[in-house]
């Protein structure tokens, strides 16, 4: 038995109406619990914001794309090196840390659980091998749905329960924990160098739209009874006027679950693009802003851009090769047999072009133009728009409008003329930074019953303690404060244990990844469909039996077992 | 006579990689292809030994005739033969010259040495008891 | 008797995972599906029984612990330690080994720099169009084999994955598909090529570059011939090559070991980046060791550089040329060498194995192999996919869980190398 009992923190607990009190928190075995003995181990967060341990729910951290950046960029590497030091392992790399690179700078903005946001189940055992390197955080995986052949074909078919019996399939498989729909049929045609334009084409020889492709996967979504609901990059990433796309797609979404949203739409300033060219781009963040605000089931995450150095990566082959086509940069593909693809380019978000500085804006204004905190999330699709270690100066300039306005004074001047940033007076509160940061993403990933992104009595002994005394603190200008304050935590707790202690890490082992296992009938179980086995057979370059990811891939593991409604 | 040195995997190298010291492997490794027209000019038939030379050494291999090279140049299936011959530079790309490095070749009645029997050379031991 | 179905076989980059073993008396007997390669590694049985150290110029056999113990001490009081190999061991066991290195502060480099190391310079460069080869057999309608000949390196590789594998967007793919072998050799390969393009030795990247320059419209400043190659022929394959409508190049080693290096790579690269201007075009280096690819993933998501990675100095440092194994060694740099699952004994260049021979060696393998002639003492492992199991990753970046077929008495050399690992924990604490 392990106690621990951290005293008069300031705490800020959304999802347990805890808006911001002195108090302590008692911890048993890793849980949160109501008290604790007189031996237990003390921690004294007089004067430190206490937080539930941070939550990012879309990350790109772990798998073949990462590593392929990785791969491909030692000038990226040599961005960021560290020594091993005491428990610490080496690390290299700025904008695509290696794994302990990852874990350890998360681990010291107080973040403790990561989402990755594409694993070709294909390729899961690489992303289920890399987590296991990630040490500080749990991990888990949005599984790719985007071309997969045999739910285009149910969908096709207009058989969603079918196309619920192949997601369940794949998910078990790849042990990934939600639906993920890449720029949806685009991946597919993209197999022959084509890409669907918005949500309507049908895509070649599979003769569905990207429409039915998420509109379905919605439906079989919910029958699955999945912790997270579909998650969706739209098609038409990066293109100018895009929001339109977005706009439609959002409109053509069903509210179906009580508990949270039934879209999670990522990285939205990448979706709203005014303009018919790069000559007229603009911000389109009100439109999609006023759409957002409107749908209870839709919740977005803003991916964030920030000025500097980073690398893209994604499942959107097709986009990568736009994106290379206008940088004449280095890029790579990757194209998945039968499921989907991947690009990656390094880019350099500079703050004299125009178009980034708009891109820049427009992350912001979703953030401050969507009413509820709940319904945009804080990202910055890392590494796409940002590396996540900028999290804090996103943090800061939500909550500064003194902050905004100097970086708006550095940025292109004609910005102005294309973005509404410089008319928004709002200011994030403490609060409602907790609910962007953790809160909202355990929610939405339907991951608060699991003990995550709050501080109830059960749940995971996750805490971030920060050094920021709010009484003394006016983030409204002291943003360096806010800024140097949520980089690096006084003590980052997981599960009982302080892994980062003013950003040095320590061994933990405690890691685990989270999985669905969905059941389904018989009739609807892939292992025993005869045409499901004929297609694995003829069509994938490995066996079958070779391809589900075994469970030493998951040594501690969180399996949430669902039943399906079919 | 000149020629440019070549060498790459063989489908019976790879069948004896892990038998080193035995003689197939040697075999295999102790060849020397080469186009006809080529051996013609070297005075050579197939199954004949030449001495192949270049700055750091030298090495018996036994002709085998492969019309599908071109003149100029030979083939040796990788292994110790080939590389007792190369030169270790890389060009400071980390990479040896394995595919293209210029060697003297000229016809011998010397015997043709096994791998081990080279390694042995160099002072190297075989452990026996295998 | 028994049936294991499913094997992935260890030997090449195409983890080739439709094997059927046959076990009898806790032997393989029979392994089918397989190549003649896979075949004899699978009834390969000339394994040493115990570790063996040498005295005085004579081996003689010793246990594990008093090898395990020796290794630790040796590369601990070394001062510039390579670590080199790899490819032939699972990944699990790469990962601690990057750990050890990292601790003594060595230098650990895969086959990789003699093979496909020229390859990752380019991508480094200019990036990697690629897919995996599913995508190939399912789509493509254009094969081609540059400097590379599977026939003789990766045997089963036309057949599983390109030229004869059914594809699902090919009605009759070995009549639908073209093949385009190009090679200073016609080799074996090349006798099944709709077009063998015979590249005079060194000439690969004049022949790249007349092929972009007739893709970008400049045909008209090709001269007669390039390279030994007629100027008809290079329009020929260039207009096979824009208007086909998935193209796959494999290349090899033939692009890698020959002058230019990696240059030629970057130039193949940025050809089939202007393709895809035109149709779908990918390309994917023909890797050969069953796991070499995964050792470059594995020192990737580590340290931060697929190969030739040098801890001397505390962060993970890369310039392969300096930092790679054959001029380590050729420099004669190192005063001690741990070979795990290679033999550069056979394939490393003479200067290089006489400096092995002069300093500690260890080498850590199943069997006997000519570097063990040069070493000081080796420790038999168990070989991953007949009795040990572990992690690989295929030419193309798919993982696969290669599994054991039989139990036996050799550590595998994850178990080999975490007593090793623990070893020198336990002297850094002291």
């Amino acid at each position: 038995m392990s106690e621990l009992l951290i005293k008069n923190g300031y705490v800020i607990d959304p999802l347990n109406d805890i808006h911001g009190e002195i108090m302590d928190i008692a911890v048993r075995d890793g849980r949160i619990v109501e008290s604790v003995g007189n031996a237990a181990d003390i921690i004294d967060a007089h004067g430190m914001l206490t937080l539930p341990g941070g939550i990012d729910s879309h990350t790109h951290i772990c798998g073949t794309k990462v590593n392929f950046g990785r791969y491909m960029s030692p000038e990226d590497m040599r961005a960021g090196r560290t020594t091993r030091k005491g428990d610490m392992h080496a690390t290299s790399g700025f904008s695509v840390p290696t794994t302990y690179g990852n874990s350890y700078r998360y681990s010291r903005m107080g973040y403790t659980t990561l989402l990755e946001g594409a694993m070709a189940p294909m390729e899961a055992r690489h992303t289920h091998e890399e987590f296991q390197y990630t040490p500080l955080q749990d991990c888990m995986a949005n599984t790719l749905f985007d071309g997969n052949w045999q739910a285009l074909e149910a969908i096709g078919n207009g058989d969603i329960k079918r196309l619920a019996g192949v997601l369940a399939w794949y998910l078990t498989a790849s042990k990934g924990f939600a639906v993920k729909l890449t720029n949806p049929g685009g991946t597919e045609a993209w197999g022959f160098g084509n890409d669907v334009s918005c949500i309507n084409d049908k895509i070649e020889h599979f003769n569905v739209s990207p429409r039915e492709i998420i509109t379905g996967m919605i439906e079989a979504n919910e029958m699955l009874n999945l912790p997270h609901s579909v998650h969706l990059h739209c098609n038409n990433l990066g293109k100018p006027g895009n929001y339109l796309c977005t706009l439609d797609t959002y409109n053509s979404i069903p509210d179906l679950n009580e508990k949270r949203q039934s879209l999670y739409s990522t990285h939205v300033q990448f979706h709203s693009y005014g303009g018919t060219s790069w000559h007229d781009f603009c911000s389109k963040a009100e439109d999609i802003a006023r759409s957002v605000n409107n749908k209870p089931q839709i919740v977005i995450d803003s991916g964030q851009v920030m000025f500097g150095k980073t690398t893209t990566m994604t499942a959107d082959g097709p986009m990568e090769f736009n994106l290379y086509r206008l940088y004449h940069n280095k890029w790579s593909n990757h194209d998945v047999e039968l499921e989907t693809g991947s690009g990656i380019i390094p880019v350099l978000y500079r703050r004299k072009n125009l178009v980034n500085a708009v891109m820049w804006a427009i992350g912001l204004e979703l953030a401050l133009l969507v009413d509820s905190p709940w319904q945009c999330i804080l990202a910055t699709d890392n590494p796409n728009g940002a590396p996540f270690v900028k999290y804090p100066e996103v943090m800061a300039l939500l909550m500064s409008k003194k902050y905004r306005d100097a970086e708006f004074a550095t940025v292109d001047p004609a910005t102005e003329s294309r973005v509404s940033l410089p008319a928004l007076d709002r200011e994030l509160d403490w609060e409602e930074i907790a609910i962007a940061t953790r809160a909202a993403q355990a929610k939405a990933l339907g991951l608060v019953d699991y003990g995550k992104g709050h501080l109830g009595i059960g749940a995971d002994a996750d805490i971030a303690i920060y050094p920021i005394d709010v009484s003394s603190t006016d983030p409204t200008t002291d943003y360096e404060t806010i800024i140097n304050g949520f980089s690096t935590t006084d003590y980052t707790i997981k599960l009982g244990h302080v892994v980062s202690r003013k950003g040095t890490c320590s061994i933990d082992n405690s890691n685990r990844t989270f999985w669905v296992r969905p059941r389904v009938p018989d009739n609807y179980d892939m292992n025993h469909d005869p045409a499901f086995i004929d297609c694995f057979n003829k069509y994938y370059s490995m066996r079958m039996a070779n391809y589900p990811v075994q469970e030493e891939y998951a040594v501690r593991n969180i399996c949430i077992e669902t039943e399906a409604t079919l | 006579m000149k020629f440019i040195m070549n060498t790459g995997r063989t489908i019976r190298q790879g069948k004896h990689i892990e038998s080193k010291l035995g003689s197939a492997y040697s075999d295999e490794t102790g060849t020397c292809f080469m186009h006809p027209m080529d051996m013609l000019a070297l005075g050579v038939d197939e199954k004949e030994n030449v001495k192949a030379f270049t700055d750091v050494g030298e090495v018996v291999l036994t002709v085998v005739i492969d019309e599908g090279l071109p003149e100029g140049m030979i083939f040796i299936p990788y292994g110790r033969h080939c590389n007792a011959i190369l030169p270790s530079t890389t060009h400071s790309t980390g990479m040896p010259d394995y595919k293209h490095s210029s060697v003297e070749i000229v016809p011998t009645i010397e015997q043709r040495k096994s791998a081990g029997e080279m390694m042995e050379e160099m002072g190297g031991v075989s452990y026996a008891d295998n | 008797m028994r049936i294991i179905e499913d094997m992935v076989c260890p030997f090449c980059g195409c983890l080739c995972d439709d094997v059927i073993l046959t076990i009898e008396n806790d032997m393989i007997i029979a392994a089918d599906n397989c190549c003649t390669v896979g075949n004899a590694k699978f009834l390969g049985k000339k394994r040493l029984k115990s570790p063996i150290i040498k005295k005085d110029g004579v081996w003689e056999q010793t246990g594990y612990d008093e090898a395990i113990q020796y290794t630790v001490d040796t590369l601990l009081d070394a001062d510039r330690p390579l670590m080199f190999g790899w490819s032939g061991t699972h990944g699990e066991a790469q990962c601690i080994g990057i750990h050890m290195n990292e601790l003594i502060g060595g230098v650990i480099d895969s086959t990789t720099s003699v093979c496909h190391g020229p390859s990752i310079l380019a991508i480094q460069e200019v990036g990697h169009p690629g897919c995996t080869l599913g995508q190939v057999k399912n789509r493509a309608d254009l094969i081609i084999y540059w400097g590379c000949n599977p026939v003789e390196g990766h045997p089963r590789h036309m057949s599983r994955y390109t030229v004869y594998a059914d594809g699902y967007f090919l009605q009759n793919s070995f009549k639908e598909r073209k093949v385009i072998v190009v090679d200073v050799r016609e080799t074996e390969t090349a006798g099944i090529a709709d077009e063998f393009v015979r590249v005079k030795p060194g000439g690969d990247f004049a022949v790249i570059s007349a092929l972009r320059a007739i893709i970008r419209g400049k045909g008209d400043i090709i001269p007669e011939s390039v390279a030994g190659v007629s100027r008809e022929q290079l329009v020929r394959v260039a207009e096979l090559c824009k208007t086909c409508k998935f193209g796959a190049l494999f290349f090899g080693l033939g692009l890698t070991m020959v002058k230019g290096k990696y240059k030629n790579i970057s130039n193949a690269i940025e050809l089939v980046d202007e393709l895809n201007r035109h149709t779908k075009f990918t390309l994917t280096p023909m890797r050969g060791h069953w796991n070499v690819y995964g050792s470059n993933e594995v020192f990737t998501w580590m340290t931060g550089y697929p190969y030739a990675v040098d801890f001397c100095r505390g962060v993970a440092f890369y310039n392969p040329g300096e930092t790679s194994a054959i001029d380590i060694l050729a420099r004669k740099e190192c005063d001690a060498c741990l070979v795990v699952a290679s033999d550069p004994g056979a394939h490393f260049p003479r200067a290089c194995v006489e400096h092995m021979k002069d300093i500690p060696t260890i080498v850590i393998d199943p069997f006997q192999t000519l570097t063990t002639t040069v070493a000081d003492l080796q420790i038999p492992v168990a070989v991953t996919g007949i009795d040990a199991e572990g992690t690989a990753y295929r030419m193309d970046g798919i993982p696969l869980k290669v599994k054991k077929a039989l139990d036996s008495n050799y550590p595998s050399d994850t178990e080999i190398l975490s007593k090793m690992y623990e070893k020198m924990l336990e002297v850094q604490w002291q």
